[in-house]
């Protein structure tokens, strides 16, 4: 299929018979993307067994469109439901791969579809053409049922990925998520992102922090003249960063985490990068309340479960300690607390190396 | 019931460590009180033994580490006659 540029927008609506198909004519792009993921949205809430995206009359589709079809695959996963992409373009099947998208999509050879021109649509009266429905986006009610949590994972490493692309100046974008007060980063384009927010959990202060837990973004243009997070800035300087923008992750009008786009040029991000920023931040939001309360509970059990390893981890530890030096289990435990604060690390780490090491040599406790 | 603050709270909230994660900590650490033990011990209501307590102190420590911080939180067998100023 070769892309054809019509310039103007238009997405046609149309049932076969166990199918939902939606025809996009045109561009994708930040301004129309809206209008295409109200127009899925209402074929995904509707139940239809299968949603086909039809795109051979597609123009482009910039990120904005990539992530709708991101948020509407995990959608439609919660009810065992894929998403197809019909005529899809080479173009546009390797942009689908870069993203990883082809894994939530499924793709379908060209097929014999009504074509959007006038004359056809006038022939046709099961089509029925749709432009702009920008009310719709509002009346869009969300049903929650079972989420999958690695599609989760996945569209939010796709939003980060998008954004990278998208926003111009980006160096790096990354995803946190506060759980029980408790600050992680989900997803990340690089290490050096990853970093930084690690530097702000330690920290306990940044505008990722700052977004996070106040619920309106958080912009430092120039981090050389910021005076706001002293004991963070100057981490994020040693890594070249310049300026960040962290935008609130919202769900049922509370801050859940912050999307957050690290630069190494100063001043940015300018009025269309927020605006970006915005837009990415809710398509993560939106997948994230999609998630509810399911997603609490996974990161709960995960918690619960390093805690539980860490756990298992000290206690063999003190058991070697106990052997060895024929004590009681607390006494053996607070030697273990002693000869892991004299080597500097925490006791799980102390105790790792022990376990690790032959029952013979035991560090000795101080 | 004591008059004060306990240290050991005194160091919670310094660290800014909620109740929850400073149970999953202590928890890690082989603590085998509950949740609502330990916060009852950090508000005085309940008396721990030496052992519960140096637990508790080792999990607010390792936080006051990670912060960048030494080991301010002192341990039963420490010879402290006194709070520590922070």
């Amino acid at each position: 299929m070769t892309p054809h540029r019509f310039g103007e927008f238009e997405i046609a609506v149309g049932f076969d018979v166990d199918q939902a198909i939606l025809v996009v004519r045109g561009d994708v792009d930040v301004l129309t993307a809206p209008t295409f993921g109200a127009m899925l949205g209402v074929l995904v809430d509707e139940g239809h067994p299968n949603v086909v995206v039809d795109v051979g009359a597609l123009g482009f589709m910039d990120a904005a469109g990539l992530g709708v079809i991101a948020n509407m695959s995990v959608r439609l996963a919660e009810s065992n439901r894929v998403l197809t992409m019909r005529a899809v373009s080479r173009q546009t099947k390797r942009i689908l791969d870069i993203t990883g998208l082809n894994e939530l999509v499924r793709l379908e050879e060209p097929f014999n579809v009504p074509a959007l021109g006038a004359e056809q649509r006038s022939d046709d009266n099961s089509w029925a053409v749709v432009s702009k429905p920008a009310d719709l986006v509002s009346d869009l009610a969300r049903v929650g049922s079972q989420p999958n949590h690695n599609l989760i994972d996945a569209a939010l490493r796709l939003v980060t990925v998008l954004a990278g692309a998208t926003v111009e100046g980006a160096d790096g974008v990354s995803v946190t998520l506060e759980r029980h007060g408790r600050h992680s980063t989900v997803a990340s384009t690089n290490d050096t992102v990853l970093l930084m927010d690690d530097h702000q959990y330690e920290t306990g202060e940044g505008p990722c922090l700052a977004a996070a837990a106040e619920g309106h973004w958080f912009h430092s243009e120039s981090l050389a003249d910021e005076g706001r997070w002293p004991a963070f800035v100057p981490r994020a300087l040693e890594e070249g960063i310049a300026s960040i923008l962290s935008t609130p992750l919202m769900a049922a009008e509370r801050p859940l985490g912050a999307l957050n786009i690290y630069s190494n040029t100063e001043r940015a991000f300018g009025p269309r990068q927020q605006e970006l920023a915005a837009l990415f931040a809710s398509q993560a939001s939106g997948i994230l309340s999609d998630a509810g309360a399911d997603a609490v509970d996974e990161q709960l059990g995960r918690r619960i479960l390093d805690g539980l390893i860490a756990r298992e981890i000290i206690a063999r530890a003190e058991g070697m300690v106990m052997a060895r030096d024929h004590v009681t289990a607390e006494h053996a435990a607070a030697t273990l607390h002693r000869s892991a604060r004299t080597a500097g690390v925490a006791v799980v780490e102390h105790a790792a190396d022990i376990v690790a090491s032959a029952p013979s040599a035991v560090g000795a406790g101080s | 019931m004591p008059q004060t603050i306990d240290v050991l709270e005194r160091a919670r909230r310094e660290v800014g460590l909620s109740f929850a994660d400073l149970w999953m900590r202590y928890f890690t650490l082989g603590g085998m009180s509950t949740a609502l033990e330990v916060e009852a011990i950090l508000y005085g209501a309940l008396i721990a033994n030496a052992h519960d307590r140096d637990v508790i102190a080792v999990a607010l420590n390792e936080r006051f580490a990670e912060l960048g911080g030494d080991h301010p939180v002192p341990y039963a067998g420490d010879d402290v006659d006194d709070e520590p100023d922070d």
